[in-house]
């Protein structure tokens, strides 16, 4: 526990001394702005806008989501660019278990953030623990996320390739929301699919439970696979 | 404490072995060193050898155990000092330390303020490590690797990028380190360094070894036996140094002016390096 809490700070201390990842950080209270107070008045003023309310409160919680995952993706990025990952290599430390544990803080943090921001939208009444349930799916997605986009690329410039593929392949499953049902098979494979039919389905009050079980159990090995191949790549 | 046997080893993907059936051995106290041109596989050996390179073939035993069979406490017995800075720019130079040595036992790290003192940092000690210089960071790297108090040392080109200042210290605490009963094993492509610090040497060339040995006995193995000497009047002569003090030429000679230098004619390193593997340094 004191090992994570010190590196955790030491996390954070490198986030607010770098001047765009800083920034990065205060992207939730633009979300909070645009979901509690922007969004209402819009609805207001055009009605139209009601029936996607729930696709625009996914959408905000992914990109929660997705803050946390690409300043982890760069922070290890960095690591990899400068050598500092093979100081790790050499340290008594088990590689798989420190590599899982640098991730409870952002996992935590996005838990806490999406669930804030669906308990504080005015659209709907949610339930707490379900609530907290779809948070959780949220915030397993960012080891996978930041451990993937690290894996794939040698240095920054690349890294930012990558976000942006993974910004694409995080989102896409919204599109399933606009076809007809028998094509929605397509998104199965991606496991943002499971946790945004799953929000749906409990932001309309119907039955959840099957997509949050897929998912948690999708994103946990996806980040079994991506720990093992980060820890492979990472630190030699 | 390290013994090396048919050690060889293939990165993944690579059409041939970058090491290829090494074999030597490190006793406790020594410092070792591995002599080579770049891409001879020099930190690809000490890689393998702290453990950040799995899949290698043949054994490596340390203490008696195998390599592979140790675990993480392997790593609170190691210091490694790399090639490349590689630190958290945006840290200070403290915080980099604090952070890295949080992982091993407070009860073998040796004082912060003393390390930077021994590289002659303190002043520099709250300063973020982006303003360092190049050899500020390697100095740094090399306070990293010591600052657990280690039994088995590696550096890779430990003073490479330092002025010649810094390169003399440093040089002076890995002979204190040795002194202390540390283990050392030194990659470099730098003769002078290899020759001044190591009580061994070998030489690899293409994932092989070619020779391991004291420096002083190749020096004087592939040198000439023989002492050259210089009049200030541009008369020189050579003697064989076999009975050179009853050698009346050597004697008539030194009496015809006056001397101006006495050398032995013993091969340096690099000399002895090309001479044995039929290359030089700057063509490979």
């Amino acid at each position: 526990m004191k090992q994570l809490i010190r590196l955790s700070v030491s996390d954070f201390k490198l986030i607010f001394r770098d001047a765009s990842l800083r920034t990065f950080l205060f992207l939730p209270i633009l979300i909070f702005v645009v979901v509690i107070v922007v969004l209402p008045l819009v609805k207001n003023k055009f009605e139209v806008v009601a029936e996607y309310i729930p696709f625009v409160l996914i959408v905000a919680t992914i990109e929660v989501t997705q803050m946390f995952g690409f300043i982890y993706a760069v922070m290890l990025i960095e690591e990899k660019e400068m050598g500092v990952s093979h100081v790790y290599g050499v340290l008594p430390i088990s590689k798989m278990g420190f590599s899982l544990m640098r991730q409870v803080i952002p996992v935590l943090i996005t838990i806490l953030i999406t669930w804030a921001l669906l308990m504080t939208q005015p659209f709907y009444n949610l339930p707490f623990l379900s609530t907290l349930g779809f948070s959780m799916l949220s915030g397993l997605i960012v080891p996978p996320y930041a451990l993937g986009v690290s894996i794939l690329c040698k240095n920054k410039m690349e890294g930012l390739i990558w976000v942006k593929v993974f910004n694409l392949i995080v989102v896409i499953p919204v599109i399933a929301f606009f076809i007809p049902p028998s094509y929605t098979f397509l998104f199965t494979i991606l496991p943002t699919h499971w946790a945004f039919q799953g929000l749906n389905h409990l932001i309309l009050g119907e039955a959840f439970l099957l997509e949050l079980g897929i998912g948690t159990v999708f994103l946990i090995a996806l980040t079994a696979l991506t720990a093992r191949l980060f820890v492979q790549r990472h630190y030699a | 404490m390290i013994r090396v046997q048919d050690l060889s080893f293939t990165y993944h993907g690579a059409p041939e072995r970058t090491l290829k059936g090494l074999n030597f051995e490190i006793a406790k106290g020594e410092i070792f060193g591995f002599l080579g041109p770049s891409g001879a596989g020099k930190t690809t050996a000490q890689k393998v050898l702290y453990k950040i390179l799995n899949g290698f073939e043949g054994e490596v035993l340390i203490e008696g155990q195998p390599l592979a069979q140790m675990g993480k406490e392997f790593f609170e017995r190691i210091g490694v000092g790399f090639e490349l800075p590689n630190h958290y720019l945006k840290l200070t130079g403290k915080e980099n330390l604090a952070l890295f040595g949080s992982f091993y036992p407070k009860e073998k790290m040796r004082k912060t303020a003393d390390l930077f003192e021994l590289v002659g940092m303190e002043d520099a000690m709250d300063k973020k490590v982006e303003a360092y210089s190049k050899g500020m960071k390697m100095r740094l790297n090399f306070i990293r690797a010591i600052m657990h108090d280690p039994d088995i040392l590696f550096f890779d080109e430990p003073t490479a990028g330092l002025d010649p200042v810094n390169a003399h210290k440093i040089k002076a605490h890995i002979v204190k380190l040795k002194n202390d009963g540390k283990t050392i094993f030194i990659t470099t492509h730098n003769m002078n360094t290899a020759d001044e610090l190591c009580d061994r040497v070998a030489f690899i060339v293409d994932g092989e070894l070619q020779v391991t040995e004291a420096p002083a006995t190749l020096k004087h193995t592939h040198g000439k036996h023989i002492v050259r000497v210089e009049l200030t009047d541009q008369q020189t002569a050579e003697f064989s140094l076999d009975g050179l003090g009853h050698n009346p030429e050597f004697m008539q000679f030194l009496q015809k002016g006056d001397v101006q230098r006495i050398n032995t004619l013993e091969a340096t390193l690099e000399e002895v390096f090309i001479h044995i593997t039929g290359k030089a340094l700057k063509e490979l």
